[in-house]
């Protein structure tokens, strides 16, 4: 526990407040559209436009198609998207709905990209990989078919690392998804098709999937809110298992609102997926006050632990001094703030590693060229096996796999499979008690801001590091949430930074009431991308 | 490679079982399995990645082989500091077990289809 005499090291330093956006940009940078008001929910106006009849659902349809088919050729973030006129039809059935007065599910109209490692049955599901190339599941995932009945018009599947193993979308088989801040760096992954797709405004909302961190460190790449749910909380039925035990699906948007109005409408117990939680869902926006309503300390008596291990060495200084301003702008609204230890944090992501590399050899047997995906004719079978798997995966697949193989051989199972469950669950009971002592704890949501497309490919333990932030939630199960706090130097109007808050189990309903009277009082999140400067957002 | 020939000479050989690849393939593979096995228990050897790639059922070309092989033994390496770790009386966890017991009630369900 922090002694009062470390306190000093989170009071505001000078130079350390958040300046509006305009003063970061030199003069040859192009303008950035820059708002003085806070993000607000798309979902809510769009249904409030709607219901007045201000704007049709196929209006709303029409202007996202385009501007998703603008900006799709420089941003790739699509691996597949719904023809035009499927979208439109589902758009004017609920126009017809509008007009005759009936009820309408709370995501009506919004239009939602789904990360392809969801499975859809009326679009292909490839996981990225050519080995489902062109497969087409006969289901929706549970999480989809919650959406389709809340009224949500699914416009495309998005682009990701093969399987989700991966942190910059490089490693899809199909395509390289850029950065909509700027086009030569990742937007980060695996979910870096959906983080781009929100980000550049191509949809509404989307879904990603997160089992390392791969929905918060491209939330944070791309500047919009992501948010992982507790373990169990949302049913992991249809998604394209990786790490069975880590994996979860998690939500993207522009706004805190609209990710919390997202994760309400996928959660719940579900039959299908023995891991889900029988809990009851709370209506995670109900404790949402507007801006206006706020009082001058709305967050007075939260206790926020800022995790000391996550700032040090090997995280980048402007990110830093980013996250200590996002800090400072929560004490300002009331919170206590303390400095917590984790002292087992850093031992996180090799145990990670471990357990993600031999639950995904697991998972990826199935893969075998007979049950689904595509087949390589051999000899006999074991060479069938042999050629359909290795013309399929690619070689990031391929190495996890193979460490896969290795920690769970006979004589290596204790040594390394074993241990990192042991790893794990120090981390678990140090989350534990670092929560009882705190509401949220505070990390940066990754070590840098979004690096050049290729920069880490050849080198696999320093991409890796570069999930240090992210792994200990999986391991521990909590839910989190990303949101832009700041920008750096860099690309042609700046590069956004996220942090990351971390809650008890199950208690997402705190941490988005916590990160919507953050965004609501900073005005920095509501910034655009530079690709879509200019133009009207719904 | 060698390790692998040496092993096969040295264990007794049952009459039945011949080198020749042609004539009894699938007993050789069998062989060689079981002769795998042997093989792996000893403490901690570097990642035989050629070995890994059949159990995994993977085939791996050469060139891959080369190229996998440092960066597979570089994270293994990594994994290592996990030995280092001070791990008495911890239990393992399967899972992030939020919940407890997930089971449901044993009751018998009746299926509409059941005749089908």
């Amino acid at each position: 526990m922090l002694s009062s005499a470390q306190a000093p090291r989170l009071v505001r330093s000078p130079g350390l407040r958040l300046r509006p956006i305009k003063c970061l940009h030199t003069a040859q940078s192009s303008p950035l559209t820059t708002t003085t008001t806070a993000p607000s929910s798309q979902i809510l106006t769009i249904r409030k436009s709607l219901l007045t009849q201000q704007t049709t659902a196929v209006d709303l349809a029409k202007s996202f198609l385009d501007r998703l088919r603008r900006t799709e050729p420089q941003l790739n973030s699509f691996l597949y998207v719904s023809p035009d006129d499927a979208v439109l039809k589902q758009a004017e059935e609920l126009d017809n709905k509008i007009k005759n007065n009936e009820k309408l599910g709370p995501l009506a109209g919004v239009l939602v990209g789904i990360k392809d490692n969801i499975c859809t049955s009326d679009m292909p599901s490839t996981a990225g990989s050519r080995i489902l190339e062109n497969y087409c599941p006969p289901f929706d995932a549970t999480a989809v078919r919650k959406l389709k009945e809340s009224g949500a018009i699914v416009v495309g599947k998005t682009n990701l690392d093969e399987f989700g193993m991966g942190s910059t979308t490089e490693g899809s088989a199909y395509q390289v998804t850029t950065n909509p801040w700027d086009l030569s760096r990742v937007p980060g992954g695996s979910s870096g098709g959906s983080a781009a797709a929100v980000s550049a405004r191509q949809c509404v909302v989307s879904l990603g999937s997160d089992t390392g961190g791969s929905v918060r460190q491209p939330a944070a790449f791309c500047g919009v809110v992501g948010l992982k749910p507790t373990y169990g909380r949302v049913s992991r039925y249809g998604l394209v298992a990786y790490a069975s035990s880590l994996d979860v699906i998690g939500c993207f948007g522009s706004s805190v609102a609209d990710a919390g109005i997202l994760l309400h409408t996928i959660s719940g117990y579900d039959k299908f997926d023995s891991t889900s939680s029988k809990r009851e869902v709370p209506d995670f926006t109900s404790q949402f006050v507007g801006k206006d309503y706020l009082e001058s300390k709305p967050l007075k008596g939260l206790r926020v632990g800022v995790i000391r291990e996550t700032f040090g060495d090997g995280v980048d200084p402007e990110v830093i001094s980013s996250v200590r301003g996002a800090v400072t702008h929560l004490e300002e609204l009331g919170c206590f703030v303390t400095e917590v230890s984790l002292p087992s944090f850093s031992l996180g992501l090799p145990a990670y590693y471990v357990l993600a590399s031999s639950e995904s050899s697991s998972n990826l047997s199935r893969y075998d060229g007979i049950r689904y995906g595509n087949q390589v004719l051999g000899d006999e079978l074991n060479s069938l096996y042999g050629y359909s798997r290795a013309q399929g995966f690619g070689s990031e697949v391929k190495m996890r796999i193979l460490m896969g193989t290795y920690a769970l051989s006979a004589g290596y199972y204790d040594a390394y499979y074993k241990r990192a469950q042991q790893v794990r669950t120090i981390i678990q009971d140090s989350f534990k008690s670092a929560l009882e002592k705190n509401d949220i704890l505070i990390s940066p949501a990754s070590p840098s801001v979004a690096y050049k497309i290729g920069e880490k490919k050849d080198d696999p333990l320093a991409m890796y590091a570069g999930d240090k932030m992210t792994v200990n939630v999986n391991l521990a199960g909590l839910p989190a949430l990303v949101l832009p706090c700041g920008f750096v130097e860099g690309g042609s109007a700046g590069l956004p930074v996220g942090f990351q808050m971390i809650g008890s189990a199950f208690d997402e309903e705190k941490l988005l009431k916590v990160g919507h009277i953050f965004e609501q009082t900073l005005q920095v999140s509501s910034a655009v991308p530079p690709l879509i400067a200019g133009e009207l957002t719904c | 490679m060698a390790s692998r020939a040496a092993l096969l000479v040295l264990r007794a050989t049952p009459p039945l079982f011949s080198f020749k690849k042609d004539i009894f393939p699938n007993k050789t593979l069998i062989f060689k399995q079981n002769n795998r096995n042997y093989a792996a228990k000893s403490c901690l050897e570097p990642p035989d990645v050629q070995r890994l790639a059949e159990t995994a059922r993977i085939s791996l070309t050469p060139h891959e082989v080369e190229e996998f092989a440092p960066k597979i033994r570089q994270v293994i390496d990594w994994f290592g500091q996990l030995q280092a770790v001070d791990l008495q009386n911890v239990e393992p966890a399967i899972r992030a077990d939020n919940e407890g017991e997930t089971l449901r009630e044993d009751l018998p369900e009746i299926f509409e289809n059941s005749n089908v």
